[in-house]
């Protein structure tokens, strides 16, 4: 009795097994492969996964000119760099050529200098980057950044990103500017497709790594990029993150949420 | 009625029987699907690298949207992001096979596209590759069907089913729905 | 009374208790997305608020439930001591530490990535080491449960192991097996990001280790109602248990098969081949059977005790049987909702079906309906059936009265919630949305439905408040006159077996089987990100600044 269970059991894994792997594995796409004038041995392995594709289509074919609008991608390298990286050296840099606009400390007294101080490391290093490959474009700042090498933006962005005395802060609420505002931030607007600014801009969020962080950010600046990003006169944003965000908001909304983020 | 162990065992079999007879149609619909249709679910295999995907060649900015091949085929290539796809809005063919390739260069996100089967997710790492033939015109929903954050609620494109007509390919074989 | 009530007692109260404030959190979800203002609605509280829902219903309610039932089973079924019981308490103790973690990181909103994890999404490193605890203190519940009932084998050689023992020990094996994908991903990936050691994921690899578990976890879920169903509902109805040996087969097959499909919960993905999930569809369909012939084996049982119960004709005996009986009741509701939940699988994992409705509100009706109604009212069953003997107290008839109303409005909510998200999962109705525009003339006509929807889910709601109240109303001092509780008898099998084979009693062949289908489902779908890592993708923080 027991070997009939036995051998009732083990053949049927292997029944399932059989029949399963002859038909998925060959069968299939033998057949689906003709089909799509894929040969029998490129189909299977397609089936397997050893190879890409499907065994039902020929690839289709792609060929593109990469015109990126960045040229910062966020791989290990460029983690270890911002990880290793020597604040002393970036706090001389900042000595040099940055404490005219941008004082030592991070905290402009001009609004339409933006402040540093806290700034996420992440985001000022992609924007010191894409001021010196011309991704953005600034008459300041693009010159400054012209022969600074990856290391030394680096030193930068962790110097500033590392300040903390008045630092811009997005676990900071803001200023309560109306219910609409507010609405726009915490919940964005389905019907315009506007992601809520909350959903990148806060502390705990999970978005795109070199978020900047707006609160406390002057609302001079902040209402400039705004209207910058809806024209398209600044494009340095990946996939079109912050322009097609921009582009949906009306010029008192840009006003108004830049006046919120600024704070006090 | 006793039910002895004989009739007991003899119910079951033929129950079993049944059953399976059941699942093997069902299952066989499947087979029949994919030896008669060539119909497979969405495995395209092909890695590509998300932190990198803005820079390299297919999916870049300008690449994005629907594009006919020199070879005549139909493709359509979306990047899927944190909140947004790009393009927000592409237009399709109908009556005509399009092919969808789909990135990510950061999280999971999904799509459908709404009354058809066009249904993928987009992971990170991956292309993702879909066929299908529009048969309804106008404008169908494509929302992002997987959670990537707190925008997703917000994370909606459109595709534009045209009809053959209006389906006019620019000088480098592009249509978007600025143009149409 | 039961030795060890307080063992099961606490591990029941803790399931319940957590699944009564996870209720509370479901309604206002379903309140969110409905066209209706709901308080605090935002997307970050929505989030919050799935991620505990989720949480709370598929690790917490069900792991403490399915191990306190264990317990009950293992005393009373094989008449004996629990082994380790020092063991068992600092299991409870240690789970339950780790849910509280698991809580506490989420209400703070440090873990808003939902139950199912998705890197590269990450949360906090407490809200994962919460959980492991959990999944910890089970695996110390399966080593009680293997013991005990290899203990009784040792002590009683050549007998057949009590029906309920093997099926709760098929489970533990079972769950032994399936949270080795979890535990990797957890430990291996999603932890060493969560703590910054790694800031990228292999998502490919996440993704497949997570499915390894998916499947099988539902079934961990499903075991208690299904041991119900063979050894419990067939004695409340008055008759016996058509085949024992149908059980058995029934609780091997799912330890078989119910393991090595967990790809088809990533049907739509891109990481892996046609053929992989081809191999995995046969599997699914196999996994199938031992629930079809399930409904035939409890079905004919009844039969059995309607007839006995003087039932004649074709369909007499249904209407002859004791549905005043609250573990009957909840049989017949978890059958209607088991036809309809059941399609609903058949459905998934045909893939080309699948891509109609793959994450969209189709497959939230499914699993709330399958798991949330079949299941889940036999966990309420259960409960009442073995509450006495935990508490002392005897219910009567206007306990009865109550259990069964708490039991019909569960069965009749959950139709109600659903029923319309089937229908507009088909219609293209996507998941996990804090948000709808009811203003666009294409969702527009959801609205009302949701509204129904969200009318089953509050009757739902009374209904969960309804169990609390049924359970505590049997605690405290028995009256003079109260009889004392009966204890457990199992259903006797209507020829119950004089002898069982080795095979249907024991577990060594089939788990050797379980390996073979493993390596042949799992081993190149998992062994390709060893051999050829996926491209990484950036780990994204949920629970810092930037």
């Amino acid at each position: 009795m027991d070997r009939k269970w036995r051998l009732r059991g083990i053949l049927g894994v292997v029944a399932a097994l059989t029949v399963a792997g002859l038909l998925g594995f060959i069968v299939l796409p033998v057949v689906q492969g003709s089909a799509a004038g894929i040969d029998a041995f490129t189909a299977i392995c397609r089936a397997v996964g050893i190879l890409p594709g499907s065994p039902a289509r020929p690839t289709p074919p792609s060929e593109a000119a990469p015109e990126p609008v960045t040229k910062v991608a966020w791989t290990a390298a460029t983690f270890e760099a911002l990880y290793r990286a020597d604040r002393a050296s970036g706090a001389r840099l900042a000595e040099e050529r940055c404490i005219a606009c941008h004082t030592l400390e991070g905290n402009t007294p001009d609004p339409t200098i933006p402040r540093n101080v806290g700034q996420s490391v992440f985001a000022l290093y992609k924007q010191m980057q894409d001021f010196r490959s011309g991704a953005r474009v600034n008459e300041t700042m693009s010159p400054l950044m012209k022969d600074l090498d990856d290391r030394q933006i680096a030193d930068l962005s962790a110097y500033y990103g590392r300040l903390f005395r008045g630092a811009i802060d997005p676990a900071e609420s803001g200023r309560y500017v109306g219910i609409d505002i507010e609405n726009i931030v915490t919940n964005g607007d389905v019907a315009r497709g506007l992601p809520p600014c909350a959903a990148c801009h806060q502390a705990r969020a999970g978005g795109p790594i070199e978020t900047p962080t707006l609160t406390g950010q002057y609302a001079q600046y902040l209402e400039a990029q705004l209207k910058a990003f809806a024209s398209g006169t600044r494009h340095n944003d990946i996939y079109h993150r912050m322009r097609s965000v921009a582009a949906k908001l009306s010029p008192n909304e840009i006003r108004m949420l830049a006046i919120r983020y600024a704070g006090q | 009625m006793a039910a002895t162990q004989q009739d007991v065992q003899r119910s079951e079999t033929r129950w079993a029987v049944w059953v399976s007879l059941f699942v093997v149609i069902i299952f066989g619909l499947t087979v029949f699907a994919a030896l008669v249709l060539h119909r497979n679910p969405p495995s395209n295999l092909e890695r590509i690298d998300p932190r990198t995907l803005h820079l390299s060649g297919e999916f870049t900015e300008p690449n994005l949207g629907t594009r006919v091949e020199p070879n005549g085929q139909v493709t359509t290539r979306i990047v899927a992001t944190q909140f947004a796809f790009v393009p927000p809005c592409v237009v399709v063919p109908a009556d005509r096979e399009v092919t969808l390739r789909l990135a990510s260069p950061d999280v999971i996100h999904g799509i459908l596209v709404s009354g058809t089967n066009v249904n993928t997710m987009v992971v990170p790492g991956y292309v993702s590759q879909v066929h299908t033939v529009f048969r309804r015109m106008g404008d169908l929903l494509m929302p992002c069907h997987e959670f990537c954050g707190l925008g997703h609620s917000q994370m909606l494109a459109r595709v534009r089913v045209v009809p053959a007509e209006q389906f006019r390919p620019d000088a480098q074989g592009r249509v978007s729905c600025a143009a149409s | 009374m039961l030795r060890h009530r307080n063992l099961v007692l606490a591990h029941l109260w803790l399931a319940f208790a957590v699944f009564a404030v996870a209720a509370v959190f479901g309604v206002w979800q379903m309140w969110v997305r409905s066209p209706l203002h709901a308080p605090y609605e935002n997307p970050q509280n929505y989030f919050l608020s799935v991620t505990a829902h989720g949480v709370s219903m598929a690790y917490v309610l069900t792991t403490f439930f399915v191990m306190g039932f264990g317990y009950f089973v293992a005393e009373t079924a094989l008449g004996r001591e629990i082994p380790a019981i020092r063991w068992a308490w600092a299991a409870f103790v240690a789970g339950a530490i780790g849910a509280l973690m698991a809580a506490l990181t989420i209400l703070s909103g440090y873990a808003s990535v939902l139950y199912t994890f998705y890197p590269p999404l990450t949360g906090s490193p407490f809200f994962y080491i919460g959980l492991v605890l959990v999944v910890a203190g089970s695996w110390v519940w399966c080593a009680i449960m293997i013991t005990a009932m290899a203990q009784w084998k040792r002590a009683n050689p050549g007998r057949a192991v009590p029906l309920a023992m093997f099926g709760t020990v098929s489970n533990a094996i079972m769950w032994l097996w399936t949270t080795a994908g979890v535990a990797v991903e957890l430990l291996f990936q999603v932890i060493p990001a969560a703590l910054g050691w790694t800031d990228t994921v292999d998502v490919g690899m996440s993704r497949t280790l997570f499915s390894w578990t998916l499947h099988a976890i539902v079934y961990f879920w499903l075991f208690p109602a299904y041991i119900a169903f063979y050894t419990m509902a067939p004695e409340a109805a008055g008759g016996r248990l058509y085949s024992d040996t149908m059980g058995r087969l029934a609780f091997i097959l799912f330890l078989l098969y119910s393991l090595p499909v967990g790809l088809h919960h990533l049907f739509m993905d891109p990481e892996h081949s046609t053929g992989f999930k081809f191999v995995q569809t046969t599997l699914t369909a196999l996994v199938t059977v031992p629930t079809l012939l399930t409904v035939f084996t409890i079905a004919a049982s009844f039969e059995v005790a309607g007839r006995l119960n003087g039932g004649t004709g074709l369909f007499g005996w249904l209407r002859a049987l004791p549905w005043h009986r609250p573990m009957v009741l909840a049989t017949g509701l978890a059958f209607v909702m088991l036809w309809f939940g059941g399609g609903g699988g058949l459905i998934n994992m045909s893939y080309g079906m699948n891509a109609m409705i793959h994450n969209t509100s189709s497959v939230t009706a499914h699993f709330h309906l399958i798991f949330g109604g079949t299941v889940v009212i036999m966990y309420f069953a259960i409960a009442y059936q073995i509450w006495p003997q935990l508490t002392g107290r005897t219910a009567d008839s206007s306990d009865f009265a109550w259990q069964r109303r708490q039991l019909w409005l569960w069965g009749i909510g959950m139709m109600v919630m659903t029923l319309p998200w089937h229908w507009l999962g088909l219609e293209g109705q996507w998941r996990r949305v804090a948000h709808f525009d009811y203003d666009d003339p294409l969702i527009a006509w959801w609205g009302k439905w949701v509204d129904v929807s969200l009318l089953g889910g509050v009757i739902l709601l009374i209904s969960a408040l309804l169990l609390i109240r049924n359970l505590a109303s049997l605690h405290g001092r028995r009256a003079a006159e109260e009889a004392p509780p009966q204890p457990m008898r199992y259903a006797l099998a209507l020829h119950p077996p004089a002898h069982l084979p080795p095979a249907l009693n024991g577990f060594a062949l089939w788990n050797a089987l379980v390996l073979v289908l493993m390596v042949a489902a799992y081993g190149w779908p998992i062994g390709q990100f060893i051999v050829q890592p996926s491209p990484a993708a950036i780990v994204h923080h949920v629970d810092r600044p930037g």
